[in-house]
């Protein structure tokens, strides 16, 4: 594993070059691509998604429900050899095979999301299925909280701690903004943790983005060997101070030259 | 022997070989589910009432190379979960199979709630879907078959009661096709089109007036039978038959399957009315009160002149 400074300094670079990416796409979701940036970094080059060598794959499924963030998965899978430099070149030009939401046409996307709410269902039936046939696999699904207004997410909840899936690993990414404000205004969820934890499923707090919390946790997890839920405290385009804790910056904004010097001095 | 009984036989006749087979319930039962469950339970999964979750569910083992059945009650299972059905099967065309029970007024005299009058419309506008509408146990056990042997994203549509076995049976042969028609076809002869329960009307309209009528039952309506329009042109005229609300039933699949004949019999639309069914009365009683008697086909059928 590497260490926790170049960890940091990877999710860095990832979201400098996304925005880059995005600048020239001028479209996209920055701040809640950046709200998730080190739980993904930490996952995949914290070495809990269990990566083949020989086979350049992943053996685990990593699952991002809020597909509209999906895109923060690009550059690691670049950085591993499963999405080709020339793919991650070509995006921005009209036959890029990159989207702005993933799919599975995508080499290592292993979901089609974009429609919220739907990802913790099918992780748990990759789980049900991974358990059922004796593979030793793990499923991470990464949601937004925004999510949790879903019903289906409660329903899948429901099923995933009935049929035990200790090998399903579910992580909120708690930005507390959703497109409209923040989501203690506009319909509250608090307090998520005493909800879920009432379901019975093993829950945890991290910062989400504290590198060396995140990868405790996560060893904590696959100690635990539960069914688990890490609810990650995050802020919205972090990285930015121009689209920190910003609803507006859900969405691409124009930027004008000045903001966007100042969010690449920031992003380095 | 019910519709749903005929396909859980055929599914638990495979899982004796085949173990990637997956049933899942939104806590809907039958009498052959019981034995399905009690000698594979480990190919059973019980969702709980939540037809949203079960399709996602779906959708995960179906990515791991699972064979995988959803089932459950019609006006549930279409509608409540169909944006889960259009993300999972159909945007990753994935070989979900889901069955339906109880379509049209099926569930008389539960009321509205429970009557399944949209499904088809609905369904048939699910890009890479394929919608199956069988009106008796024996075509319901082919399409099972061919469904085990190759699955893929499909709708069935099975009646909640028991329908009696049409006779000649369907065979391979028709399920291929996606049709049969029943009589000889001339250009005096009005063509009755339905399917599932509706085709046992038409049917019987067709026996009395052997001379007057062909019935053709569409088993398959999507995709639609290619060869069906052609084979029928030749008739005075067509009466589509379908226990369904007007917009978008089996008639537009025949509209849109002779938009592209040079030559367009006339043809007319037997479905129910605009309007929800409140009315108690039982089954019957409601086709023959909202439009779909037999003689209101006959009626129909005398349109054309």
């Amino acid at each position: 594993m590497k260490k926790i400074n170049d960890l940091e300094n990877l999710a860095k670079k990832y979201r400098r070059d996304l925005f880059e990416k995005l600048l020239i796409i001028k479209q996209g979701h920055p701040g809640s691509i950046f709200s998730m940036m080190e739980i993904v970094v930490a996952l995949y080059h914290g070495g809990f998604v269990n990566y083949d060598s020989k086979k350049n794959l992943f053996l685990d499924k990593v699952l991002i429900s809020k597909g509209h963030a999906t895109a923060a998965l690009y550059p690691i899978l670049r950085d591993f050899g499963i999405l080709p430099k020339k793919e991650w070149d070509n995006w921005g030009h009209k036959n890029s095979l990159l989207r702005v939401f993933g799919n599975i046409s995508i080499p290592g996307i292993d979901v089609t999301s974009g429609s919220l709410g739907h990802c913790i269902g099918v992780g748990a039936g990759m789980a049900i299925s991974f358990k059922k046939s004796g593979q030793n696999k793990k499923v991470f699904v990464i949601i937004s909280e925004g999510e949790l207004y879903e019903g289906s997410t409660w329903e899948a909840l429901l099923f995933a701690k009935h049929y035990k899936l200790d090998n399903l690993n579910i992580i909120i990414d708690i930005n507390s903004l959703i497109i409209l404000g923040s989501t203690k205004d506009c319909l509250n969820l608090d307090p998520i943790k005493e909800k879920i934890l009432s379901l019975g499923i093993n829950t945890l707090e991290v910062e989400g983005h504290n590198m060396g919390d995140l990868i405790s946790t996560f060893e904590k997890t696959k100690k635990i060997g539960k069914l688990n839920c890490i609810l990650a405290k995050t802020v919205k385009g972090k990285g930015s101070s121009i689209m920190e804790n910003k609803k507006d910056w859900h969405y691409w904004n124009a930027m004008s030259d000045e903001e966007i010097e100042k969010t690449r001095k920031e992003l380095t | 022997m019910l519709q749903r009984d005929a396909f859980i036989e055929e599914i638990t006749k495979y899982l004796e070989k085949d173990k990637s087979i997956f049933f899942l319930s939104a806590d809907f039962g039958a009498k052959a589910l019981d034995e399905l469950r009690q000698r594979f339970p480990n190919n059973f999964l019980h969702c709980g009432i939540s037809e949203q979750a079960m399709l996602d569910i779906a959708a995960g083992l179906a990515l791991e190379d699972n064979k995988v059945f959803v089932y459950g009650m019609a006006p549930f299972l279409a509608l409540r979960s169909l944006e889960q059905t259009k993300c999972g099967a159909g945007l990753m065309n994935l070989p979900i199979c889901l069955l339906s029970v109880g379509i049209g007024l099926g569930y008389a005299d539960a009321g509205p709630t429970h009557y399944t009058t949209e499904d088809f419309a609905c369904f048939r506008s699910i890009v890479g879907s394929s919608i199956y509408t069988p009106a008796d146990s024996l075509s319901t056990k082919l399409i099972a078959k061919e469904l085990l042997e190759k699955p893929k994203f499909s709708y069935i549509r099975l009646d909640r009661d028991v329908l009696p076995n049409i006779s000649p049976e369907i065979t391979n042969a028709d399920l291929n096709r996606g049709f049969k028609v029943f009589g000889n076809i001339n250009n005096n002869k009005i063509a009755l089109i339905s399917h599932g329960r509706m085709l046992h009307k038409c049917l019987e309209i067709y026996k009395n007036k052997l001379n007057k009528f062909v019935c053709v039952d569409i088993l398959r309506s999507k995709p639609f039978p290619k060869d069906l329009p052609k084979k029928i042109s030749s008739c005075k005229g067509i009466v589509v038959v379908d226990e369904q609300s007007p917009s978008g039933n089996l008639s537009s699949c025949v509209f849109e399957g002779f938009s592209e004949q040079s030559y367009f019999p006339k043809i007319i639309s037997k479905s129910l009315p605009e309007s929800y069914v409140f009315e108690n009365g039982g089954r019957e009683y409601l086709l023959n009160k909202f439009g779909l008697s037999n003689d209101d086909i006959i009626k129909a059928c005398n349109k054309i002149v």
